[in-house]
């Protein structure tokens, strides 16, 4: 009987596909972001920024260099599994999947939000249930699509980031030739700057701009030659967001609006200042922003509240079906049941993980909008949580999965450096010191140490300023710890340790999936060699 | 065609470039008075010419390559 060949995804995704495939996941990000630092870090929300953009920059050059190396869709928890293990592979997987889950509910949340701008009785402050209920719809639309294999096309992601990528350097040239005022900034920092605590909630809001680096590694999995392409569209993808978030911030910190904006007394406010305890403006921030911009904003107005709203939704479709394809991935490696691996048989759809998954939002959904839906719950969540609303509760589970998560892939790419320094690097991160590791040579990635310190650095801001996050985070992961040591006790697999993998024949069929056949010739002359030095010690 | 998407890009990076400089040369007038308060602005305009000059080399690869 001849074998059955494993189904593998097909290699199509163009450059431009694989950068809008990332656009299109961490684009949407500033779109939720900037209301939300504004609103925490005041006159020094573009220092948040920066801090987490340097981080996320440190962050995307290793996913860039790990994607490229080890081209699998499992994106971090795999790089985590192959460095530290199975069980920190876990939990670094575990995180993600709680970011995915996240992303289903926050985007649709802010694509609700965002909708509100044009449609007012989806406003969340005056109608709290057609706000939940509507975004209900969407999460379990998403789901229902998800099941029965309906998904937006690489073209239109395309498309959409393109438009949006245009809209927004759009926004911000002519934001900054005829708005922006740098004395205005200047006075805004030093007058406004916030306390430490503020700063440390601003710096830990802002790395949710920068989240869904997955998509890196998810687009290498289906890309051709990905060791060539990834890197350079993930330059470009890491600089063009950096670019954008901090824009943002400083514009949005140095504008004169349009049309005055005044308080409830009549006193001129500043753009910024519309953003603190008011849930409705920190959703759609974005889109005020831009219609702030002189002459261009009366345009504006009307098509960026409807072009974030749909990259949102393409966004909160991405985590449907990326927390499907985690939970696939570590099944796989057995550090999930199998269950989550079955494919439904008319659908072809990983449907079990897609519907567990999106239960899992919609428990989150529950939660960030009780207090809005219940005065009862209003009362605890202000009386417990310092009166969080539903968008900071997402937002702190978000910042702590993406932090957890980062730091174990800071971790993991310092450990794959010293234990597999015999894989081909077609990128390597700069500034490494070169060291002997068991008789190889290898490189000492300092970047990698920075980035760690400066993820972990907010992973403590996270549980310090965010009460939910504090308790919700570690819950998920201490509960998602016992689900799996249950597991594996059940399959008789080890606890603690990991399993038994012929990581080089892997690594092999990995470069030669993805077409990379100079590597892997490259990558087995290495092994060759390096068995050959280690025959000759022995002897 | 292709060139023609080519330059497009090509003019679209030295628009990024320009748009940096700008910035940068908005900006750093008030570094007197805004002392450190600059420094987002700066790595604003710094990652603007970055962007741009890496989407340019890449340009210039290709048509290297062509």
């Amino acid at each position: 009987m001849p074998d059955k060949a494993k189904p593998e995804l097909r290699r199509s995704v163009t450059p431009w596909g694989s950068f809008s495939w990332g656009y299109s996941d961490v684009g949407a990000d500033i779109f939720v972001g900037l209301g939300l630092v504004l609103a925490a870090a005041a006159g020094a929300s573009n220092v948040a920024f920066l801090f987490a953009g340097i981080v996320y920059v440190c962050i995307g050059l290793a996913y860039t260099e790990l994607a490229a190396t080890y081209p699998v869709a499992g994106g971090g928890q795999y790089f985590v599994l192959r460095g530290l293990g199975d069980i920190f592979g876990f939990v670094a997987g575990w995180a993600v999947l709680l970011d995915f889950t996240i992303d289903v509910t926050l985007f649709a949340w802010t694509c609700v939000d965002y909708s509100s701008q044009l449609l007012p009785i989806l406003a969340a402050s005056h109608y709290p249930w057609v706000h939940f209920l509507v975004t209900l719809g969407l999460i379990v639309g998403l789901c229902v699509l998800n099941v029965i294999g309906v998904r937006e096309s690489t073209a239109f992601n395309g498309f959409v980031s393109a438009l949006d990528v245009l809209s927004e350097s759009a926004i911000l040239c002519l934001g900054f030739l005829f708005a922006f005022r740098p004395e205005l900034l200047v006075h805004n920092m030093q007058m406004h700057w916030p306390s430490a605590y503020e700063l440390m909630l601003g710096i830990s809001l802002a790395i949710i701009s920068f989240v869904g680096l997955e998509s890196i590694s998810q687009a290498a999995q289906e890309t051709q030659r990905p060791a060539s392409i990834i890197p350079r569209t993930s330059v470009a993808l890491i600089l063009t967001i950096l670019i954008f978030a901090l824009a943002y911030s400083n514009l949005a910190l140095g504008m004169q609006p349009w049309h005055p904006i005044l308080d409830a007394h009549g006193h001129v406010m500043q753009f910024w200042q519309i953003f603190p305890n008011n849930q409705d403006n920190q959703g759609k921030a974005v889109a005020l922003l831009a219609s702030q911009v002189p002459y261009y904003g009366a345009f504006a107005a009307f098509y960026v509240p409807i072009l974030g709203a749909i990259l949102l939704l393409i966004s909160s479709n991405s985590g449907v079906f990326g927390s499907s394809r985690i939970a696939y991935a570590m099944s796989s490696g057995s550090l999930l049941p199998s269950i989550f691996q079955r494919v439904h048989a008319k659908f072809r759809t990983p449907a079990i993980s897609i519907i567990a998954f999106c239960f899992v939002a919609v428990v989150e959904l529950i939660f960030a909008a009780l207090p809005s839906l219940d005065p009862g719950a209003k009362n605890i969540y202000a009386r417990f949580f310092r009166g969080e609303s539903g968008l900071d509760f997402l937002a702190d589970l978000y910042a702590f999965g993406a932090a957890t998560s980062y730091s174990f892939v800071f971790i993991a790419l310092i450990a794959l450096r010293m234990v597999d320094p015999l894989s081909p690097r077609k990128f390597k991160i700069p500034f490494n010191i070169p060291i002997t590791v068991r008789g190889e040579r290898a490189e000492f990635p300092i970047i990698g140490v920075v980035g760690f310190f400066g993820i972990f650095a907010i992973l403590i801001f996270t549980l310090f300023t965010h009460p939910i996050g504090r308790i919700a985070g570690p819950t998920w992961i201490l509960c998602g710890l016992v689900f799996y040591l249950i597991y594996r006790a059940r399959k008789k697999l080890p606890l603690f340790r990991s399993q038994k993998r012929d990581w080089r024949k892997q690594q092999v069929e990995i470069l030669r999936n993805a077409g990379e056949l100079e590597l892997m010739d490259e990558y087995i002359a290495n092994v060759k060699a390096s068995d050959e030095r280690e025959t000759r010690a022995r002897t | 065609m292709k060139n023609a998407a080519l330059y497009t890009r090509g003019v679209l990076a030295a628009i990024m470039v320009v748009l940096g400089v700008v910035i940068l040369v908005r900006v750093l007038p008030s570094a007197p008075t805004g002392g450190m308060a600059i420094l987002p602005g700066v790595v604003l305009g710094g990652a603007m010419i970055a962007l741009g000059v890496h989407r340019i080399s890449l340009i210039v690869r290709v048509r290297r390559l062509q």
